[in-house]
């Protein structure tokens, strides 16, 4: 549960496989307690199992609910999409639809296979199932993380790719091209893009996480389908998703199928500046050939800026193009050199620029928010608008050199390029060169490339800060940067010759420099904590999920409401469970006649007013009678925590001050819940429950409970202490000062605690042996030491005077190795103690 | 003592042999099976001590194998051991009888103490089986 708990607080990414697994060893671990309960009074808590039941229904039924959509056609023309049908065509092809057909701008012909379809296509053969099982099962621990990762994207997609496709959706697709190939010709060539569900909503960028392919002939039509269908899976996207907490099942990939447009000219254009939301100017990139170098940053592109009052162009900027991208004959684009002083020439005519900006202004105008879009000019020479999608503007003023920190210039390594996300990072530098170096990628290391490729997203959750020699902050990749919160340079030139793998770095983002080394008056790496899931859904339903599972309801043994229809998480019934199985297990020698199996009165020279239960090998040999002598016990806490509990002796309680006294008489005649004459099984008793490696101690001193739970053997990894203190019979304030007096004093010793109104409860785990028992011996000090401090806890001196006596004491007699229990015939027996442990 | 002898249940042949190589190295008497079926012949030819059993596999399914394992060897221990994280299903297992059920990918040492420790339920099982004494099953 403590999973659940820290999961959140929403700091760290974690998907619905992680809510899954956790709920289900939940109820695996709850089930079973009740499970025990049944062998211990048989019968007798039978309630438990429908309240259980019915609280893991509300679980399962979190779990499983999902956006249901109905049963709409498996494919959808085009000229019968707009932005109502989304949920059916995906964000991005629902946008083109709608300019199409409500604002008649020229978009080429097509359909989309629908979201049915692909869950159609995921479903057969229990694709999904698998799939789920490949995401369960792939390995968490840090070191195989990110090859686990891509090892993970390659078998989900290959499944993906494998998958026969149902015949129902086979014929479906084949007969939306059929109508496609009737009004644009024989054998029409097709591009393939993604149109997730939630693509480009405005919300999440997903930039580039998905495949598109260009130009694809009938005969590849269905295999081009599964393979972007089977892109939902990229490594990077499925890193993207775990960052943002969006559920896998909530993206269905809806696929467009457009009549290819072999371009001359194309680009993408943005209705306002997207790095400086003071600026309205309209932005148009453009190269020669197909639009797709702008959207990936492999080519250099012109730029003309126009304003819009007057409606004219302000800036032209001519880049030298010397590549562009056209269509094969058969099927798919190559990359073609262009020669000559053709290469300077501008790719569009200022006619062209003007007309796509007034393009621009009536998207933005029907959308009423600024708009990116990708458009190209076909062989006819008129303007097609190949995707548009909502703009995410953001203020980023572009930098000069150097910036606001006065670093000395020798320590530079590498300078230039634009920032492309703000803030600066630290980290050894790691190059990637091809796509086996980004398996390697560490944690924390500064990602230098090439290009700024989509793909190297799925690093981006891992870096400290991202150098690329190419790439423009429009780029998919300086997206996912700025929402990650990764600091990053782009078109730093030579940076992959500049930068050596593994030498330590702080790349200034702000200051557009790269310096050897940590330079500290930098804010390093300040930025990046961003919380990503905030108001994501993958945390809503954990947040929904643990409201059955974390809250305490029932705290109260006495109260009346303190039986099984009482319990309505899973939290209350373990605590129902516990208490219960205490009262079964101490009542035992009562009810049954196995005398062996009541509890013991432990003898440390005389009888104390300890109780001990031994529930399996916490002996060292059988005992009959009564007693149990120390000498007797054989579980490694208990003794750890009495050595703790006898190390020294208690002087009574501190000096009160007349108000604290007072306090305390009134609050006693005043609250029910402390009358000690009130019947309770365990007033002013101290039981311990104990095997060899474990033991829970429940203890009332008074007016103050306290409960002690301990798991310590070889076994690091499942030790535990849990300590809960709660109660005291003065006023609450007292009561919540001494709660947080108890766990400051915790927290020095590296116990996670939490202090609420006046109780205060700790944790610790996975340390060794020694370790644990260490901390045993501090709470059993603690125990001892910190009753009846009600009566000081106004008084800030004592208590400052108090904690450091305290620490003083642990230090010279806890954590000493040295000492043994001090002042021998303090307490009765404490010699034999000492003497059982040293031969043990 | 001697050595936990255990029978694993996987589909999945490369986890299935990794694991094992796994646990030998730990000292365990470790045999495979791909299939329910499988494992309950090689259960009746030789009984082990504890069984770790996949959940999803073609032909008979986890819990089928489970409550066929039950009903045969009453007192042999079956940790349910897979990568479907299903609440149903663990229960259903857990109610049947499943010593535990754990999530793939799941830590080896943390698997070896669950077979530990459902070795040692089954010895104490057995032990109060022989003195006719009713025991502690949980």
């Amino acid at each position: 549960m403590s999973d659940i708990e820290q999961a959140r607080k929403g700091e760290t990414p974690f998907g619905m496989s992680f809510i899954r697994a956790n709920c289900t060893a939940a109820s695996v671990n709850v089930f079973r307690m009740i499970k025990s309960m049944d062998e211990l009074a048989p019968g007798k808590y039978s309630d438990l199992h429908d309240r259980f039941r019915s609280i893991q229904g509300r679980i399962s039924e979190i779990l499983t609910q999902r956006k249901e959509i109905g049963a709409g056609p498996l494919t959808i023309v085009l000229s019968e999409i707009d932005k109502t049908r989304s949920d059916e065509a995906g964000n991005k092809m629902a946008n083109l639809g709608e300019i199409r057909n409500h604002l008649g701008v020229n978009v080429p012909d097509g359909f989309v296979i629908s979201s049915r379809a692909f869950r159609e296509l995921i479903n057969y053969g229990e694709l999904q199932v698998e799939i789920d099982r490949l995401m369960q099962s792939s390995p968490t621990d840090e070191k195989d993380q990110l090859l686990s990762l891509f090892s993970l994207s390659a078998q989900i997609q290959q499944q993906i790719i494998r998958t026969a496709i149902p015949a129902d959706l086979k014929s479906a697709i084949l007969a939306a091209y059929g109508e496609l190939e009737r009004k644009e010709g024989q054998g029409v060539k097709v591009s393939i893009r993604s149109s997730a569900l939630g693509e480009d909503s405005g919300l999440n960028s997903f930039a580039g996480q998905y495949r598109s392919e260009l130009n694809v002939s009938a005969d590849n039509l269905l295999q081009a389908y599964k393979e972007i269908a089977a892109s939902k899976y990229s490594p990077q996207a499925i890193v993207y998703r775990l960052n943002r907490g969006i559920r896998d099942e909530d993206v269905d990939m809806c696929v467009g199928c457009m009549a290819m447009v072999d371009a001359v000219a194309g680009g993408v254009m943005y209705s306002r500046n997207p790095f400086d939301a003071g600026d309205g100017r309209i932005f148009i990139h453009s190269v020669f050939g197909l639009p797709k170098s702008v959207v990936d940053g492999s080519i250099a592109a012109d730029l003309f800026v126009i304003s819009r009052k007057p409606f004219q162009i302000a800036e032209e900027h001519i880049a030298e193009k010397l590549q562009k991208f056209v269509c094969y004959p058969e099927e798919g684009v190559c990359r073609v050199e262009i020669a000559g002083s053709e290469a300077s020439k501008a790719s569009i005519t200022e006619d062209f620029a003007i007309e796509l900006a007034r393009i621009a202004l009536r998207i933005e105008d029907h959308y009423g928010n600024p708009q990116d879009i990708e458009w190209a000019v076909d062989e006819k020479g008129e303007i097609v608008i190949l995707q548009c999608r909502p703009l995410r503007q953001e203020n980023l003023v572009p930098q000069r050199p150097g910036g606001p920190y006065q670093v000395p210039a020798s320590e530079v390594v590498a300078s230039g390029g634009l920032r492309a996300s703000p803030g600066a990072g630290y980290g050894p530098v790691f190059v990637v060169r091809k796509e086996s170096d980004a398996l390697l990628f560490p944690k924390g290391a500064v990602l230098v490339v090439k290009q700024a490729l989509p793909r190297w997203a799925a690093l981006l959750g891992r870096a400290s800060a991202l150098v690329a020699e190419q790439g423009t902050e429009a780029g998919h990749l300086a997206n996912v940067a700025r929402e990650f919160g990764v600091p990053a340079i782009l078109g730093l030139e030579s940076a992959t010759e500049l930068l050596k793998n593994g030498q330590p770095v702080t790349v200034d983002a702000d200051g557009l420099r790269v310096y050897r080394g940590r330079i500290e008056s930098l804010p390093a790496n300040k930025v990046t904590s961003k919380s990503l899931m905030d108001g994501s859904p993958v945390l809503d339903i954990l947040k929904k999920v643990s409201e059955n599972i974390i809250p305490l309801h029932l705290l109260d043994p006495e109260a009346r409401d303190f039986n099984p229809s009482g319990c309505r998480t899973f939290h209350d019934i373990t605590r129902f469970c516990h208490e219960k199985a205490v009262m079964e297990m101490f009542n035992f020698g009562k009810d049954h006649r196995f005398s062996e199996k009541a509890s013991k009165q432990l003898v440390c020279g005389i009888p104390m007013q300890w109780w001990v239960l031994n529930l399996d090998d916490g002996f060292m040999e059988d005992v009959p009678g009564k007693f149990v002598n120390l000498d007797n016990i054989g579980s490694i806490p208990m003794l750890a925590l009495w050595k703790g509990i006898v190390a020294v002796p208690w002087q009574g309680p501190p000096p009160v001050d007349s108000k604290g006294f007072m306090s305390i008489l009134i609050e006693a005649s005043s609250n029910p819940a402390l009358d000690p004459s009130m019947p309770s099984p365990f007033a002013d008793r101290n039981y311990f429950m104990i095997s060899k490696n474990f033991c829970s101690l429940n203890s009332r001193f008074g007016f103050h409970f306290s409960s002690i739970e301990a798991l310590v053997g070889d076994r690091a990894n499942e030790n535990y202490i849990r300590f809960v203190f709660k109660g005291g019979a003065a006023d609450h304030e007292r009561r919540s000062r001494r709660a947080s007096f108890v766990g400051a004093i915790l927290d020095e010793f590296q116990f996670h605690t939490e202090t609420k109104d006046d109780g205060v409860s700790a944790r610790l785990e996975g340390y060794d042996l020694e370790v644990m028992k260490e901390k045993l011996g501090i709470l059993g000090y603690l125990l001892m030491h910190t009753r009846q401090l009600d009566m000081i806890m106004l008084n800030d001196a004592s208590c400052e005077q108090l904690k450091s006596k305290l620490l003083a004491d642990i230090f010279s007699v806890i954590l000493s190795k040295s000492s043994g229990p001090v002042a021998p015939g303090s307490i009765p027996g404490s010699k034999s103690y000492h003497n059982k442990k040293e031969a043990k | 003592m001697e050595p936990i002898s255990v029978l694993i249940v996987d589909d999945e042949v490369e986890f299935l042999e990794t694991l094992a190589k796994r646990l030998r190295k730990r000292k365990l008497v470790v045999n495979v099976v791909t299939s329910g079926e499988a494992a309950l012949e090689k259960l009746l030819a030789a009984p082990v001590d504890v069984v770790v059993l996949d959940v999803k596999m073609p032909g008979m399914s986890g819990l089928d194998t489970l409550r066929e394992i039950k009903k045969r060897h009453a007192l042999m221990e079956v940790i349910m051991l897979t990568g479907h994280a299903n609440m149903e299903v663990a229960i259903e297992g857990m109610d049947i009888g499943a010593f535990d059920y754990l999530m793939k990918p799941v830590e080896i040492d943390q698997l070896l103490y669950k077979i530990q420790d459902a070795r040692k339920k089954k010895a104490l099982n057995e032990k109060s089986d022989l003195l006719g004494t009713p025991g502690r099953s949980s």
